[in-house]
């Protein structure tokens, strides 16, 4: 059979014939911003590495209480590369927030939510809060003292609601308290629903991109109307895909390097009946919330503060989510949109300043 | 009235203001006794007192024991109290130092109230009472840390200090061990004597059982009981028990061995082995301590090492109880085992650095790769050029 | 770096060129690759040695232990004690004595669990009955299975 035969043969039987030319036709837009176009594959790439890791993680991993930790110390220690890929697991978590929160503010800040891209940015920040979600789940399941204690504060938090605030807990916890069976819990949904609502989101998210293809920030497109020259552009096979591919390995390295210089660490198996340790902390993209609520005072005109805190967070979720619709397409909405999430992000690096300060230390283990 | 408070008055300067002279006048007897063990068993004054309360006189001092013992030898009396109680206090009492004394009318020695209290009595396991782990040191001391008053009995003062000084201090005092030894543990509560050359052994073989078997077994034992020394204190004292060092094993200063020893005498060899089986011990777990602790600060896990390791300082301290057998070969067998399991865990530790400089060259070694491949696909990324072209649709 | 060699080649435009700049390509690719798979095939690959668990472990062969006998039984990485009694039941306990940490050991002559080193006694149910010792020991659970001893831990 020839080549040509083969493909042939390939093509009746998975026709995509004209997905491929579709792709083959695209092309990117290459202008001062498009360095900013990256940080969504980036985050791609992080999730693929979560994915392949977190499954290798399966084989050794068992969850509950009694050998979780043991299981995860033996991961570490007798498993021949166990610290690596248990470490590359944890730092890509950690890589993978950051670049998906730069991926979030790059599309709001070049407003790349605009029509007729809106349902593209709600499964974007839907799959940002499922992330921090993988991240909570999964922060408690080595069963070390840290996480035990910040997965109580945690889950407690929610608590505060009214009316569904103990169900919810109850909820989230499998019972009144951390146990084991939060442990079991948090595990299933840390590597089977997340993963299940993940991938589909992730599905939609990347059939729009590549469907609606990438987004020209207003200016930009201002300036082509205004100078009569088109936009430039790039091919997206290869040009695009091989810089995406270039990016992709510089994320490799840098998790190759932050895994063999800093391994994870496992800290001490936590006791549901031992007091709270000093300095409990949630992951480094928690802080600022945590901070927050160190500052908001116990009631506030005879509101609960916590639940002030845990209203504000809801809203701002939610107002993350529906932003497409809510912000007009006129230049003068996104000049206050861009104030008001520049106003959002200085308050998130100024209370994780401060709350890296207060504990005198790093995020870093 | 008067002539009580004055006799009581007479009898707290003699007696130092013990917690239970101190009460001056009738109120404030009263107002101890509120919390007076007896008081919560339902008795009253008039259980000791006779007559009428203005009439109440201090008890001769000769009379106190005998009248808490008409109660309290009497077992079908106190068990309607408590049913577990001991009524032996009063008969152990009469065989004390202390009791044996009073008896013979010699009114300055101990009797029920000084330790107990009168009217504030409380049951030793109440923290605050007077003869609680905590507190009893501090009660035998009025007496028998003041060199004056001992020098009456042409005996010497006991310094409390010898004691803080000892292990079993530092057990209560530091570590909260309400188990460990004072005073009454030794000597005996009620019936407090210091126990002779021949019985002292006994006393301390009480806890340190192992210790008190191998000395038993081991050739010292005869030559102690030839030249009349007493087997424990010997080497270690009696009320100031330091802790012990490896360093008591030798021939020189500080070493115990050597107010009888020297290298030229019978038995050179046996110290020698036993003091380098130590020092060798000691120096082999503090390496493997330092090599395990450099490999966990660089972020290894070495719970096999650290699993050794304990292993090594469980033996070390059986080693240090088998010095007690006075020859080589039981020693050797306990310290061998320590050495090694100190040495494995060295081991565990150097592996695990040694891992760590594996991981780092295969860190650059794939860094290597990684930096080739990105500067080819650099090369190949500048060769396509494809910006311009088209405009974008 | 080991590609510098070949700058001034690669940047030279000719067709032949190209060719042996997607070779390289792939031969990087195919490096980066391997040091990919092989810590994932290493990883794969079971360890030798046992899992360390310490939720159960196997103490050995029943009708090993004598009657009114103990065994000292490695629990992890720290001891435990498993004992037959003279009725012929076995029992098994933390072997850490909750005094200072000394390793307890049975006296068939006492009947129960002693520790040398300040003659602590614990029954055994393993409760503290004299000397020192603050607490009872922990006591594990025995099932005894075609002969096999198994520790484990109470849930």
């Amino acid at each position: 059979m020839t080549s040509y035969q083969l493909r042939a043969w390939l093509g009746e039987r998975v026709p995509v014939a004209d997905i491929v030319e579709a792709l083959r036709r695209k092309r990117v837009p290459e202008h001062r911003y498009s360095i900013w176009y990256y940080f969504g594959g980036m985050t791609l790439f992080f999730f693929i590495v979560q994915v392949f890791t977190g499954g290798l993680l399966l084989l050794y991993y068992r969850p509950s209480a009694g050998e979780a930790y043991e299981s995860v110390q033996f991961i570490m220690t007798r498993v021949p590369f166990g610290w690596l890929i248990r470490s590359i697991h944890a730092w890509s978590a950690n890589v993978m927030v950051a670049t998906a929160l730069a991926h979030l503010f790059s599309a709001l800040f070049l407003h790349a939510y605009r029509r007729p891209r809106e349902i593209t940015w709600v499964s974007g920040a839907f799959l940002l809060l499922l992330i921090l979600a993988f991240g909570f789940t999964g922060y408690l399941l080595p069963w070390n003292e840290l996480s035990f204690f910040a997965t109580r504060v945690g889950t407690d938090m929610a608590g505060t609601v009214p009316g569904v605030g103990h169900f919810i807990v109850r909820f989230m916890r499998g019972g009144r308290d951390v146990t084991g069976a939060t442990l079991t819990r948090l595990f299933g949904v840390h590597v089977a629903i997340l993963p299940a609502i993940a991938t589909a989101l992730l599905g939609l998210h990347l059939f729009l991109v590549q469907r609606h293809g990438m987004s020209v920030p207003p200016s930009v497109w201002e300036e082509s109307r205004r100078t009569g020259r088109a936009t430039a552009s790039i091919p997206f096979l290869p040009d695009f895909a091989l810089r995406d591919l270039f990016a992709w390995t510089v994320g490799l390295a840098l998790l190759a390097g932050l895994a063999a210089f800093y391994p994870w660490e496992l800290g001490v198996k936590a006791d549901p009946f031992a007091s709270a340790p000093a300095g409990i902390r949630p992951e480094w993209y928690f802080l600022w919330a945590f901070q927050t609520l160190k500052y908001v005072p116990a009631s506030v005109f005879g509101v609960n503060g916590e639940l002030l805190v845990v209203a504000a967070l809801g809203i701002g979720a939610a107002l993350m989510v529906v932003l497409p619709f809510v912000v007009p397409d006129r230049p003068h909405a996104r000049r206050v949109l861009v104030w008001f999430a520049a106003a959002v992000l200085a308050y998130m690096a100024l209370l994780t300043f401060l709350a890296l300060r207060a504990q005198g230390g790093g995020p870093t283990p | 009235m008067t002539m009580m408070v004055g006799l009581l008055a007479a009898m707290a300067i003699v007696l130092r203001a013990s917690s239970g002279s101190a009460q001056t006048t009738e109120t404030a007897a009263q107002q101890a006794f509120k919390e007076d063990v007896h008081a919560t068993a339902g008795l009253t004054c008039a259980a000791c007192h006779q007559g009428a309360p203005a009439t109440y006189a201090a008890l001769p001092r000769t009379a106190i024991a005998p009248l808490c013992g008409k109660c309290h030898s009497d077992p079908a009396y106190m068990k309607g109290f408590d049913p577990q109680v001991r009524v032996d206090q009063y008969t152990q009492y009469l065989t004390s130092a202390h009791g044996k004394r009073m008896s013979g009318g010699e009114t300055r020695v101990a009797t029920c109230s000084d330790c107990h209290g009168a009217h504030g009595i409380r049951r030793v396991r109440d923290a605050r009472s007077s003869v609680a782990p905590l507190n009893v040191v501090q009660t035998c001391a009025k007496c028998h840390d003041d060199p004056v008053r001992m020098a009456a009995f042409g005996s010497r003062a006991t310094p409390v200090k010898d004691w803080s000084a000892s292990v079993h201090a530092a057990a209560l005092l530091k570590r909260g061990d309400t188990s460990a030894p004072t005073c009454s543990t030794c000597h005996g509560s009620h019936g407090a004597t210091p126990p002779g050359v021949t019985q002292v052994a006994n006393v301390c073989a009480q806890c340190h059982v192992r210790e008190a078997e191998l000395f038993r077994a081991s050739p010292k034992k005869a030559i102690f009981d030839q030249i009349d020394q007493p087997e424990c204190l010997a080497c270690h004292g009696n009320h100031r028990v330091e802790h012990p060092t490896d360093a008591w094993v030798g021939f020189k200063e500080p070493a115990v061995c050597a107010m009888c020893h020297d290298e030229r005498m019978k038995g050179a060899s046996t110290i020698t082995a036993t003091q380098k089986g130590l020092a060798d011990m000691t120096a082999k777990i503090g390496a493997a301590e330092v090599v395990l602790t450099r490999a966990e600060r660089a972020g290894m896990l070495v719970d096999d090492g650290r699993a050794a390791l304990r292993d090594a300082r469980e033996h070390e301290i059986h080693s240090r109880v088998l010095v007690h057998a006075f020859a080589t070969k039981p020693f050797a067998d306990m310290a061998d085992p320590g050495v090694r399991a100190a040495q494995e865990s060295q081991t565990v530790g150097e592996r695990a650095l040694h891992e760590l400089q594996v991981r780092r060259r295969g860190l650059f070694a794939a860094t290597v790769v990684i930096v080739g491949f990105l500067v080819t696909l650099w090369f190949k990324i500048r060769r396509l050029g494809g910006a311009g072209g088209e405009p974008h649709a | 770096m080991a590609s510098d060699v070949f700058v001034a080649r690669l940047n030279s435009g000719a067709p032949g060129r190209r060719g042996f700049l997607n070779w390289l390509l792939g031969a990087w690719a195919a490096g980066v690759a391997g040091s990919i798979l092989y810590p994932v095939i290493r990883y794969l690959i079971p360890p030798e040695i046992p899992e360390a668990s310490t939720q159960s472990v196997n103490a050995g062969k029943a009708s090993a232990l004598a009657l009114n006998s103990g065994r000292i039984v490695p629990f992890g990485s720290v001891p435990a004690i498993l004992v037959r009694t003279a009725a012929g039941d076995y029992r098994a306990f933390s072997a850490t004595c909750t005094h200072l940490a000394c390793t307890v050991q049975y006296r068939p002559d006492l009947e129960h669990i002693w520790c040398a080193c300040h003659n602590g006694h614990y029954d055994l149910t393993g409760r503290n009955i004299a000397g020192p010792p603050p607490r009872p020991l922990e006591a594990y659970q025995v099932n005894v299975a075609n002969d096999e001893l198994i520790v484990s831990k109470k849930p």
